[in-house]
């Protein structure tokens, strides 16, 4: 995601600055330690929103120190913003560091499949066992968001896990299969015979 | 020291053609205090090493040390008194019986070792109170939701005072929230009131919670992972997997 529609939502619920929408996001998923922004991301977005035309400057808030720029929403802001919350969010799985590493560590003599997948199962867990921690040291009166939150990590994490053992298991049959590998094309225009067969 | 030696355990079921290897060289050991997790396929061995352990059954080769006791050298007779005074085992489908209430169910290993009635009761209100069911005692299996079943167990367990729990599958049959509250007491079993822990697991979510996980595969120890002490819970994980949810 982008911060960019996190940004639309929090200038919805009334105008603000960007060192107030940094802290306002923050506060949200649970502090700076869960999800860190750079104020360089937060203005930089802003600057995006407002050329795209779904953000305006409304007026310059001035508390003793220098002028800040106080954003809201336009109306084509406040059209994305409903967009954004009716459409489904896809998440990019597929796009899998591990994934691209196990495959690669199939064909290398210098490395072995079982314990690039150790290595991660301990990863994990090690994971999994501060989520749980972070987990359970959160108050349910007053922290509940973060909670979910954090089980969504949890159950993340779970599920990949649970992946690890099911590729693990299958090894073997991954190995006796070809490499996924690019086709083959040939090069330049097509020779005058292939056209023959079309 | 540790609580739990076991040097080189392999269990053979079975002999000449038919014979299988259920354990081969399997060697752990597990200090006062500490909560050690066992995962692995079906069939990797993970229930038997429990009861190789717990002196249910007996090593074809190799030794078990229980608190200095070496099981090896005890007759049936002085097995079955070591397992009752030294290991509480914590079972998936809770073996409460029906008809006593949780504290008679709780006091039921120490009556059975000759302690007087009223002083087991007493050490039975003791230990529920503890795993928070000092307001259920007279209630019976039935009228307990499945985790408070299993707090029964787990004050069952540690009744006699043991050295060492075995738990075989204990949140099997609980739901998430339930399984959550019973892997939390079991670590505070090790960890605040000193016990050696072993718990077999195949839930992930629940083997977080142990200082050690022990993966077995094919009867033997294929890997180990230490995990971090809980004060250190480390945000920049949580960022690191935030960003990977979320880019």
């Amino acid at each position: 995601m982008s911060v960019r529609n996190a940004i639309l939502g929090l200038l919805a619920q009334r105008p603000r600055h960007g060192y107030e929408l940094r802290l306002a996001f923050e506060a949200l998923v649970g502090g700076e330690a869960v999800w860190e922004v750079k104020p360089a991301q937060i203005y930089t977005t802003l600057a995006r929103l407002e050329e795209a035309g779904l953000v305006r400057q409304a007026s310059a808030a001035q508390e003793g120190g220098p002028e800040k720029r106080v954003y809201a929403l336009t109306p084509l802001g406040e059209a994305e913003l409903a967009d954004w919350f009716e459409t489904g969010l896809s998440e990019a799985h597929q796009r899998d560091e591990f994934f691209i590493k196990l495959m690669l560590s199939l064909e290398n003599p210098n490395a072995n499949p079982y314990r690039v997948i150790q290595a991660q199962r301990s990863r994990l867990y090690q994971e999994l066992h501060a989520q749980t921690a972070l987990r359970n040291q959160a108050n349910p009166r007053r922290e509940l968001a973060q909670i979910f939150l954090l089980d969504k990590v949890i159950m993340h994490l779970e599920a990949d896990l649970r992946w690890l053992d099911m590729i693990e298991g299958r090894l073997d049959e991954i190995r006796r299969q070809p490499m996924p590998a690019p086709e083959v094309k040939p090069r330049g225009r097509p020779r005058k015979e292939d056209s023959h067969h079309e | 020291m540790s609580l739990i030696i076991a040097n080189n355990l392999t269990k053979i079921y079975g002999s000449g053609a038919t014979a299988v290897t259920a354990l081969k060289d399997v060697s752990l050991e597990v200090a006062a205090g500490e909560f050690v997790a066992v995962m692995g396929p079906s069939g990797c061995g993970k229930s038997t090493l429990l009861h190789l352990l717990g002196g249910l059954d007996r090593p074809t080769q190799g030794s078990v040390t229980l608190d200095g006791h070496h099981l090896a050298e005890l007759d049936d007779d002085r097995l079955t008194e070591l397992r009752r005074r030294k290991i509480g085992f914590v079972f998936q489908f809770f073996n409460l019986i029906p008809v006593l209430s949780a504290e008679e169910n709780a006091a039921l290993p120490v009556i059975l070792d000759r302690v007087r009635p009223s002083e087991a009761r007493a050490r039975a209100r003791e230990w529920l109170a503890k795993v928070g069911l000092g307001d259920r005692l007279a209630h019976r299996p039935d009228q307990l939701s499945g985790g408070e079943q299993q707090r029964v167990a787990i004050a069952r367990a540690l009744v006699a005072e043991p050295a060492v729990v075995l738990a075989d599958e204990p949140t099997g049959n609980l739901d998430t929230r339930a399984s959550d509250e019973i892997a939390s007491l079991l670590r505070q079993v090790a960890n605040e009131w000193g016990r050696a822990v072993v718990m077999v697991t195949h839930d992930p979510r629940i083997a977080a919670y142990a200082d050690r996980i022990v993966f077995l595969k094919d009867g033997a120890i294929a890997d180990e992972t230490v995990l971090e002490p809980k004060s250190q819970g480390n945000a920049g994980m949580v960022a690191d997997k935030m960003r990977l949810m979320t880019t």
